[in-house]
């Protein structure tokens, strides 16, 4: 059995309380034990580093370390969260010093240091990499049998935090939904930003940005959007209509996060995976 | 300049009719084959010269530069010729060569030749000092001034590139030889780093006899004012007593070739200036003479830096095509085997001229020009820089667009006047604070830096392009008025530089405060793809806004935003997006929320899905540090949270 830390990002366990739901199960049937770490603390979103990139760097830095003092990777669900991970590893990497000296607060407030072993996995990279499409496809009970636009969003796809995809082209997350059962969904915007971070201080632009992307998926051909950040889906789903509204484009259509569509084709939720294929051919949105 | 020995046809000719059109003067293409004229040829023989007659007289030299660019341009490469060389060295060179082996430039050696004449070596063996000011808004008159510092070493020059942004007035007067190269910018003004420097010499300009110069101009003569700073500074230096050692060149877009005509006329006669400042005519002959030297020792100003070379590849090309008149985009595919180490610049030219001539796109200089941006496969990159087997493999794609965030004026062409307005309008160029420290003749002080300040500067700010910053933002495609990334770290870096007077700083801290300004990029993860530059231009703009914040005691939205994400973190470890929503949003954005659906989609997200109906609901309002039955996931602690609260009273205190 494989086993890995885990790191639910800042939402999965509050307003995206689906992702939560769905990766345990998940994570069962494909046979991997995933370790809590309860007292891993929010990563700071990219929010507090504009404040203090030290302080950001600190938090993220004493989570890293928690899954090192288990001798384990770390995975999460966010793109974002994976993104802000591989950063600050990154940056310790770069600047002995700079570690040096996250790793003596660390130490001081936590007891734990980060030596740089443990790293981050998105759960995408996990799934492709290390339990791989073979067994992904095998564990299927119930195929999506849907068009799915796979948004992967900006904050993993750089080199550094992408793993073995590509930054730019990225075809991890199609594969896998063919893996799944479902048919996947070329589109430009697959990377694009949703402008997440910025919701709540830059409307306009962050709405523009969602219908664009939505949009874009829409034309395509996509039944379905699958999120591969816990933050931008929010944005894609709740804040749809209103940037449809806004930019006057097509947004309408169902928003999963990718933990929730492997749970279902894994044959968890089978009542949920009911009513998805029902808002796809009936309501749309 | 090549100088052609002998020209000949090989087999396999299509008759496509390049090679006459290049150059009718030897070639001529009849129904079977290209032919050499009779004319050209020693032996007076009218056919493809498979024997290999040599060229007459001096037409090898005089026509070798367009004998080589016709057998460049053989779609068929059947146009071969030989070089004249100094031993027997009899090397054919193949046409369409796509790499230039690294050619080191020749230390400067005022050593006269052998032979040489004693009025010669008397000028040789004098001051030598040569100074290339460059006025640049683009960076091309920048290149060209090091290309020719490069080639007047072949005079035995001691050549010196100057910027005129915080050039020395006074030391002009006390200059023997001066070549100046300027850009036009906008209708008729003077690059933004030659500014001052003309201001200073329009109000008070000092006395310039024994002088010499020469204007090399760059402008485009779709404008009124083609040319007018260049000509401005022949006439400015003109009048202030300077002799104009060779008439002033004017450059169009196509700026390589008549600068190369100017670099080689005016080089030697500013050589041929003497100790005492006086331009020795007579040696002009001989100066040209000694300049074009051996082969071996001649320095060329199409400097290219060597190349690794590599296997060919075969990939399926995708060009942007964009028809403004039809109003028409679409795409060119077609599959082609190209060299690994062929630029895309290579490749779009071989396609202009193999495939489609109207094809456009912007040419460089061969070494990173800042405006040949493009995006390549997602990557932005500039076109005369980056290479297909960087970007590629052997059967892969190679999608090539314009460069994102600009309004696409043909093909690749963008155009990038809304980035520059934006530039223009915030001033990130320097205004320096009377201080104590060195002064310029105009009075003007310079402000000082020490090395450890202007290595940090040059390190924070050292990026290929800001106009490919600017296109890295995903925000900027959808706000019109955000002046961008490009131009706010422009300015950030000029507030970061200790010769800034306080002044300007506080301008420039006002302005990215402002509304379009620096809060108004969505998110600096989309720059932060795009390598060392992306990152560094974010770290950049994060560091900005951390002063800002400060400075303005996190007001507005985005002041809110990280103090009481940062409050909640350091409440419970966890963030709150209640408190988030509340806070930052205030009363009537939650209402605006309510209204426009936003609230129900959050509470019914999870439903729609078929999940348990108050699991939406939890998650969006409960307060913090759950109350009542709420599920333990929703807003509590995190294990051992005081760890949390330490470290932001270690780092920061201000939470």
């Amino acid at each position: 059995m494989a086993k890995i830390a885990y790191y639910p990002g800042n939402v999965a366990r509050a307003g995206a309380a689906e992702v939560e739901d769905c990766i345990q199960p998940l994570c069962k049937a494909l046979n991997i034990e995933l370790v809590e770490l309860p007292r891993a603390s929010s990563d700071g979103g990219n929010v507090i580093k504009q404040a203090t990139p030290k302080l950001q760097d600190a938090l993220v830095a004493r989570n890293l370390a928690l899954a090192e003092a288990k001798g384990l990777d770390v995975m999460t669900t966010c793109a974002s969260s994976h993104g802000i991970m591989c950063n600050t590893a990154d940056d310790m990497k770069r600047d002995p010093v700079y570690a040096s000296a996250l790793n003596n607060l660390i130490a001081r407030t936590s007891g734990v240091e980060y030596t740089g072993e443990t790293q981050s996995r998105h759960l995408l990279h996990y799934l492709v990499e290390e339990i791989g499409l073979d067994a992904v496809r095998d564990a299927v009970k119930n195929p999506l049998k849907m068009k799915i636009a796979a948004y992967y969003g900006p904050d993993m796809q750089r080199d550094g935090a992408c793993s073995g995809d590509d930054p730019f082209m990225p075809t991890y997350m199609e594969q896998l939904i063919e893996a799944l059962g479902g048919t996947p969904v070329e589109y430009d915007s697959k990377c694009a930003s949703v402008g997440s971070t910025s919701m709540l201080t830059l409307e306009d632009a962050s709405l523009a940005m969602t219908a664009a992307v939505l949009s874009d998926a829409i034309e395509s051909g996509a039944e379905l959007v699958v999120s591969a950040c816990t933050v931008s889906h929010i944005n894609l789903d709740s804040y749809q209509s209103k940037a449809g509204r806004a930019s006057g484009k097509h947004t309408a259509v169902p928003v999963c996060h990718l933990s929730e569509v492997v749970a279902f084709a894994l044959g968890y939720y089978p009542d949920r995976l009911a009513q998805l294929r029902t808002r796809v051919r009936l309501i749309g949105s | 300049m090549a100088i052609v020995a002998k020209v000949w046809i090989d087999e396999d000719c299509i008759t496509c009719d390049a090679c006459q059109d290049i150059c009718p003067e030897v070639f001529e293409v009849t129904d079977d084959s290209s032919q050499i004229l009779a004319a050209v040829r020693t032996d007076g023989v009218f056919d493809r010269n498979v024997g290999g007659s040599p060229l007459v007289g001096t037409l090898g030299a005089e026509l070798g530069d367009i004998i080589i660019e016709a057998a460049e341009a053989c779609p068929v490469e059947v146009i071969k010729f030989e070089l004249v060389s100094d031993g027997a060295d009899e090397a054919v060179a193949e046409a369409a060569p796509a790499v230039v082996e690294a050619a080191a430039p020749s230390a400067v050696a005022a050593v006269p030749a052998a032979g040489a004449s004693e009025a010669l070596t008397a000028v040789l063996s004098g001051d030598r000092d040569l100074n290339i000011l460059f006025g640049s808004q683009t960076g091309n008159a920048a290149g060209l001034a090091e290309k020719t510092a490069k080639m007047a070493a072949n005079y035995g020059l001691n050549a010196k590139v100057v910027d005129m942004d915080g050039f020395d007035l006074a030391s002009l007067a006390t200059m023997k030889r001066v070549m100046i190269i300027t850009s036009t910018w906008g209708e008729g003004e003077m690059p933004d780093n030659a500014d001052v420097l003309w201001n200073a010499i329009s109000a008070n300009g000092p006395g310039l006899n024994g002088v010499h110069y020469s204007v090399c101009a760059i402008g485009d003569s779709s404008y009124d004012e083609f040319c007018k700073a260049g000509h401005d500074w022949d006439g400015k230096l003109g009048s202030l007593g300077g002799s104009e050692a060779y008439p002033i060149q004017e450059c169009d877009v196509d700026f390589e070739p008549p600068w190369k005509t100017w670099v080689t006329e005016a080089l030697p006669r500013l050589a041929c200036v003497d100790d005492s400042g006086t331009l020795q005519v007579d040696l002009l002959e001989e100066m040209m003479a000694y300049g074009a030297g051996d082969d071996d020792d001649v320095v060329e100003g199409d400097f290219t830096p060597g190349s690794v070379l590599r296997d060919e590849i075969s990939v399926t090309l995708e060009i942007f095509r964009y028809c403004p008149q039809a109003a028409e985009s679409g795409w060119d595919t077609l599959t082609c085997a190209v060299p690994g180490h062929a630029t895309l610049e290579d490749v779009l030219l071989t396609m202009q001229r193999d495939v489609d001539g109207s094809l456009a796109f912007r040419r460089g200089s061969g070494a990173g020009t800042p405006t040949t941006g493009v995006r390549a496969n997602g990557r932005i990159v500039l076109a005369d820089a980056a290479t297909v087997g960087d970007l590629t493999s052997d059967g892969g794609r190679l999608r090539i667009e314009p460069l994102p965030g600009h309004p696409v004026v043909r093909d690749l062409v963008v155009d990038t006047s809304r980035y520059e307005s934006h530039r223009s309008r915030a001033e990130p160029w320097i205004r320096t604070d009377p201080r104590e420290g060195e002064r310029l003749p105009s009075g003007l002080a310079m402000g000082t830096m020490d090395a450890s300040s202007a290595t940090a500067l040059h390190q924070a700010g050292d990026v290929l392009s800001f106009q490919l910053i600017q296109a890295m933002s995903d925000t900027l495609p959808h706000d019109p008025h955000y002046e961008g990334p490009g131009v706010h770290f422009q300015q950030w870096l000029r507030a970061l530089d200790p010769r800034t007077s306080e002044k300007q700083r506080r301008q420039i801290m006002a302005s990215l405060q402002e509304k379009d300004g620096i809060w108004s990029e969505a998110d600096h993860a989309s720059l932060m793809r795009y390598g060392e530059d992306g990152r560094l231009a974010a770290r950049s703009l994060n560091e900005a806004r951390g002063a800002l914040l400060n400075q303005n005691r996190y007001a507005g939205k985005s002041g809110r935003l990280v103090k009481w994400y940062g409050r909640s973190v350091k409440w419970s470890g966890n963030v709150n997006e209640t408190t988030l929503y509340r806070q930052v949003l205030g009363p009537l954005g939650l209402v605006s929320n309510v209204f426009s659906g936003v609230s129900a989609r959050m509470a019914l997200a999870f439903t729609r899905n078929g999940g348990p109906p108050m699991r939406g609901l939890q998650g969006l309002l409960v307060p913090p540090a759950g109350l009542g039955r709420i599920p333990k996931m929703f807003n509590g602690k995190v294990d051992d949270y005081h760890e949390v609260v330490s470290l932001f009273n270690e780092i920061d205190q201000r939470f």
